[in-house]
């Protein structure tokens, strides 16, 4: 690669540049320009702000470190409350709403999840549309009742079921033998109004002792809208072949459209059954309930300590890990912010400094 | 720049500077009457922004920054309009010495050369060799890393001995005006 000699390139560059005469007038003349001129435009720049001393400089430093400081730690905060706070255990809790939680009891102790759309967070603003959204409930629930008691905890669920405007829908018992007249386990399903579904919940822990419940609430509006705009649609496409049949002359006509209207009626008639049972799903929640004498009852070994603490141990590494995942958005982001903000710093400087000299 | 003693600085380099640097406009913008304007403004604003000269570890290349951004901003305003390149009449009326037709004719190539050249390729050849500015100087003066003013020193000297007006046949040392004047 052919290179132009440095010493060539120099001579020449001096030959080139060196032979005028610069008049040094000028620089004098510009020197007291500049001196006229200087404490006419002095701004403010960010470097003498850097620079300068006192409590000014300390106030607007220190506040925008709070400001920081607060924008990455408040979601932080928030982000650790929401995640750690529901793995905690919680007292059962018998008011259950019609939006539904999930409840499982586990020796004792209880956890809550939602599990559904929660509606429990919506305010009075959404009360309308709360009314309008179809709920449909379901839940099962194991027991255990005093040997012997099957049956008339049986009675006792009915007739719960009947106060609340329901009815039992199904109902298998098992005798503990052949021989035995009583009955050692039993599944009731008891089918009652939505409304006064969380209540039988609640009044039905009273019967025996309640070792598991899990309640589901699934917001069926979407499905349920859905099934009434096609029926509305094909209802509508119905009346038009009747108008249309209205003036069909010929044979072939009428025939043609008497199988159009054939398989309308039968789609619409099939979606109305869909309707129907959501309907009836949406009216009355389905609660299922075991029902167990104490000796029948499956029965779990008491935890020993070390057994608890290899639980707790690893609950404590789930959380952590829980705690970690939730943690990383905010920070990435609070990591990606501080960089962005550096790099804009770091150009605007720069630019500045380019600019200003 | 607070000290007393830096203001009388900045000013003694303004005032031993001025020269070189007019020069070192002229042959970044091609143009006398370009590079003394251009001076005299970023000497203005040398002065009104002397301050950030105490964030500065030298005075030589800080005024060199002054003086090619305001030599940059010329060539993005101003010179795409008119032909601002020096004319070989414009070189020989500045000419001060005797002659020389030689001195003339390769003053001349080497400007059409430089010409040719990128800005921002022709600002580091000034700077380098005609300034005399370290690789460390003009890295600061342009606001770019050190490997970036090699990189384009190398190209530079690539794209000038690749010129026809600056294709010789054996390098030969150019005399200066002093030694042509005598």
């Amino acid at each position: 690669m052919t290179m132009i000699d440095e010493t060539t390139l120099s001579s020449s560059l001096h030959a080139a540049a060196n032979d005028f005469l610069v008049s040094r007038d000028a620089i004098d003349r510009i020197l007291s320009e500049a001196g006229e001129s200087q404490d006419t435009d002095r701004r403010y720049r960010v470097p003498d702000f850097v620079r300068q001393a006192g409590r000014g400089r300390n106030f607007w430093v220190a506040a925008a470190l709070v400001l920081a400081v607060g924008a990455i730690a408040l979601p932080l905060s928030r982000g650790v409350n929401n995640g750690v706070s529901a793995i905690g255990p919680r007292t059962l809790a018998p008011n259950l709403g019609a939006a539904g939680l999930s409840i499982v009891t586990n020796q004792g102790s209880a956890y809550v999840q939602t599990s559904s759309p929660d509606l429990s967070a919506t305010g009075q603003s959404s009360a309308k549309s709360r009314q309008s959204l179809k709920i449909e409930s379901s839940g099962t629930m194991a027991m255990t009742v005093p040997n012997g008691s099957v049956q008339t905890a049986l009675t006792s669920l009915g007739a719960l079921a009947a106060k609340d405007g329901g009815f039992v829908d199904s109902t298998q018992a098992t005798a503990s033998s052949r021989s035995s007249a009583t009955y050692s386990n039993a599944t009731i399903v008891l089918q009652v109004p939505q409304r006064l579904f969380a209540t039988l919940v609640a009044q039905i822990q009273h019967v025996g002792h309640a070792t598991s419940i899990n309640v589901q609430s699934n917001d069926v509006t979407s499905q349920y809208v859905g099934l009434q705009s096609r029926i509305t649609a094909l209802e509508a496409s119905r009346h038009q072949y009747l108008s249309i049949m209205t003036r069909a002359t010929t044979i072939g006509d009428i025939l043609a459209v008497q199988t159009q209207l054939n398989t309308l009626q039968s789609q619409i008639e099939q979606l109305q059954g869909q309707m129907n049972l959501l309907d009836n799903e949406i009216d009355y929640g389905s609660l299922s309930v075991q029902l167990s004498d104490v000796s029948h009852a499956p029965t779990t070994a008491p935890s020993s300590g070390i057994d608890k603490a290899a639980r707790a141990s690893v609950a404590g590494f789930v959380a952590g890990c829980e705690w970690l995942v939730k943690i990383a958005g905010p920070v990435l982001f609070a990591t990606l912010l501080l960089g962005a903000l550096f790099i804009a710093g770091k150009f605007t400087r720069r630019a500045l400094r380019r600019r200003r000299i | 720049m607070n000290d007393a003693s830096d203001v009388h600085d900045l000013e003694s380099w303004l005032k031993e500077g001025y020269p070189q640097c007019v020069r070192t406009a002229y042959l970044i913008l091609g143009n006398r009457l370009d590079a003394e304007d251009a001076v005299q403004e970023a000497f203005l604003r040398a002065w009104k922004f002397r301050d950030s000269l105490s964030m500065e570890s030298s005075v030589k290349p800080w005024l060199y920054r002054v003086v090619v951004n305001t030599c940059n901003s010329r060539l993005r305003q101003e010179i795409p309009h008119r032909d601002h390149r020096g004319t070989e009449q414009q070189l020989s009326s500045i000419i001060t010495s005797e002659d020389v037709a030689g001195r003339v004719e390769l003053a001349s190539d080497i400007m059409r050369a430089l010409d040719d050249l990128p800005d921002h390729l022709r600002v580091v050849t000034v700077l380098r060799y005609f300034a005399d500015l370290s690789e460390r100087e003009i890295a600061i003066a342009i606001g770019r890393k050190t490997g970036t003013v090699k990189s384009r020193l190398h190209e530079a000297r690539r794209r000038l001995a690749a010129h026809p007006a600056l294709q010789v046949e054996s390098p030969q040392q150019i005399p200066t005006n002093e030694e042509a004047n005598g």
